[in-house]
């Protein structure tokens, strides 16, 4: 997973710098510093730097790994909140919200259903009221309008 | 006496009702932020900045500010209680601060704490009166290439205290700058890394970035921890000590480490990069080896407490310097700040003082009105927070990933903003779990933008030679300072972290 990292930036690297060298000039036509001065220096070290970070990771066999319950948890939480950006754009944010703390808690918080159930009633209304009433802030639009 | 009265207009615009209750409000999540482990100010910054922008500007920025030094106070409680850092800064005020706790001494060390932060933040605050003002004078003459250097000075110092993996700190602080790139080039109008996207023609906002690292990113990393599993079963109960209130015998033989401490405390925080953890380590290897009871340290010695606390709030204040007088930010923390400052159209600097002599001197006062509700809200409300420290962490982290998403949307009401807060808090996980520095990041993208514009300006007044940075003598000085910083940085961190290893042996 470490080195999966490392390779992951190194890609983006790579892909930052090509942009930087096609697409951008170093210089303008009046001889001033381009578009393309910072992203080619910025490139093409991150480059170099990525590579030497990802040799002696290559070479450091001892690096930690986390056990199997960590990465479920960690990967569980991840995928809730991903659940959530897309509950959001489908359902606007008062609805989405519910949604979202109603199954993490139940998930989560497992054996509690009354607290649970009030927390994910409780934590969205207050925040509709202070995003929406209070501070009059954009809170997510439906796209899908559910009959309620 | 202009200082003096500067500092009563900005009394006058800080005590207004509507300013004093965002400044209540301000301190008391800045200490729920402090008492949650795992999140520090940048966290709490970053979180509740969409929170402020319906709010007037001063009143918004003396909430923000309030939030970043009340952190401070609140994550000790924890470190007493729980033996449990609220963040890094207060990682030092666990080696005396639980054994005093555990030796019934709770209450005295909890009272003891909320004075020596109420001492180094008013000390903090009184430095920065008098010094801001100076600051502002000599960098006045600064123009482009002091800036960049500037910039340059502030990365590579916090690249220098990440230490061993000062490489994984520079990549970092490269995807900071490479992400500061994207959008219209002001220059040349031509677009950057948009992909043809609308929505990516003004720049990648720092805010979703910043909520994703600090705010998601730390959850998911407490999460991987296991901080969900663990609950707040070895909590001191202090309430239930004979004596709450300290001794006259700790108020004694603290009062010379609380004025040593504020003053090193405050010197670090002024340093880019350095910041209140290097300042807690610092003060407290400092005040054991001065004092007479060195050998007491890590078992219960009220001044080894008192030491930390007072220098990690000291340098908080501290920190203020660079960034009202350069517009530079030295942490994390600081950087959530100047976004905060430029969101408003206000770009700290040598002229933002005298220019903006309202804000500016309205904010240095509502540091001392903060510093006293603090110390008021720290010893009184001390229940509260307890019952914050035991909310299960599993119970929290929905209700955070909530405030996140919804924070990020409500800024420019943009679904592709909080889709780059969720990416940018999964790569902050593995960016954590990995040993990379979310810090240089946020400090990189802040800065690139503000570096690459100075370059650029330097190149066209001296007609692209490199020579102007050693021909102007204000960058030769920035030179000199980052060179010496650069070299003495480390050796004053591994002074620090040596002691303080030593002292958590002590105490084990």
């Amino acid at each position: 997973m470490r080195i999966a990292f490392f390779v992951a930036l190194l890609a983006a690297s790579i892909f930052y710098s090509y942009i930087a060298f096609a697409d951008l000039n170093f210089m303008t036509r009046s001889g001033r510093l381009g578009p393309g001065f910072f992203p080619r220096i910025l490139g093409a070290t991150a480059i170099v730097m990525t590579i030497w970070a990802l040799l002696e990771e290559m070479r450091n066999e001892d690096a930690p790994h986390g056990a199997a319950q960590q990465w479920r948890d960690v990967a569980l939480l991840m995928a809730l909140a991903l659940g959530y950006a897309v509950l959001l754009r489908l359902f606007g944010g008062l609805v989405a919200t519910v949604i979202f703390l109603a199954v993490a808690l139940s998930l989560l918080n497992r054996g509690k259903p009354l607290k649970n159930a009030l927390i994910s009633v409780l934590v969205p209304a207050f925040v509709y009221l202070l995003f929406d009433r209070i501070l009059n802030a954009n809170m997510p639009p439906a796209l899908i309008d559910l009959p309620i | 006496m202009d200082i003096f009265s500067d500092l009563v207009m900005g009394l006058t615009i800080a005590i207004s009702p509507i300013n004093i209750l965002y400044l209540l409000i301000g301190a008391v999540v800045g200490m729920i932020v402090g008492v949650i482990p795992g999140f520090g100010p940048s966290a709490g910054l970053a979180i509740l900045l969409p929170v402020t922008f319906g709010m007037d500007p001063i009143g918004a920025i003396m909430m923000l500010a309030a939030i970043y030094y009340g952190a401070m106070y609140g994550g000790t409680i924890t470190s007493i209680l729980l033996n449990t850092p609220g963040e890094s800064a207060t990682v030092a005020s666990t080696f005396d601060g639980f054994p005093l706790a555990k030796q019934g001494r709770a209450g005295p060390a909890l009272v003891m704490q909320a004075v020596a932060s109420f001492v180094g933040g008013t000390v903090g605050v009184i430095l920065i009166t008098i010094l801001a003002p100076m600051f502002a004078q000599v960098s006045r003459s600064f123009g482009p290439p002091e800036y960049f250097l500037l910039a340059l000075m502030g990365m590579l110092t916090l690249i220098v205290m990440i230490g061993a993996q000062w490489k994984l700190g520079v990549i970092s602080a490269l995807i900071g700058f490479a992400l500061g790139t994207v959008g219209v080039d002001l220059e040349t109008g031509q677009s950057r890394y948009t992909f043809g996207s609308a929505e990516l023609i003004g720049g990648i906002y720092f805010i979703p970035i910043a909520i994703g690292l600090f705010g998601l990113g730390e959850l998911f990393y407490a999460f991987y921890s296991g901080l969900h599993k663990t609950g707040s079963g070895g909590i001191v109960e202090y309430d239930k000590e004979e004596r709450f209130w300290p001794t006259a015998q700790d108020w004694l033989s603290t009062r010379v480490t609380m004025v040593r401490c504020s003053v090193l405390g405050f010197v670090v925080g002024v340093i880019p990069g350095a910041g209140a953890t290097i300042a807690s380590l610092m003060a407290y290897s400092t005040e054991r080896s001065l004092s007479k009871n060195g050998d007491n340290f890590g078992k219960g010695e009220m001044a080894g407490l008192v030491a930390p606390e007072t220098a990690n709030n000291a340098a908080s204040s501290g920190a203020m310097i660079p960034l009202l007088t350069l517009g530079i930010p030295g942490s994390a923390s600081t950087a959530v700040l100047l976004a905060a400052f430029l969101l408003w159209g206000l770009r700290p600097g040598p002229l933002f003082m005298e220019q903006n002599p309202e804000f500016a001197w309205g904010l240095i006062a509502s540091m001392y009105l903060g510093n006293m509700a603090l110390l008021a809200i720290s010893i009184f409300a001390i229940p509260l927070f307890v019952q914050i420290i035991k909310v299960p962490y599993r119970v929290l982290g929905p209700c955070v990933v909530v405030v996140c998403a919804l924070g990020t949307f409500s800024v420019h009401a943009s679904f592709v903003e909080t889709f780059l807060m969720f990416g940018a808090g999964i790569v902050g996980f593995f960016m954590r779990l990995y040993g990379f520095s979310a810090a240089a990041l946020v400090l990189a993208l802040v800065l690139g933008p503000l570096a690459e514009e100075a370059l650029r300006q330097t190149m066209t007044i001296s007609r692209g030679s490199f020579a102007i940075f050693v021909e102007r003598p204000p960058s030769l000085w920035i030179i000199a300072i980052t060179i010496a910083l650069v070299v003495l940085l480390p050796l004053l961190n591994r002074f620090g972290n040596s002691s303080s290893g030593k002292a958590e042996k002590a105490g084990q």
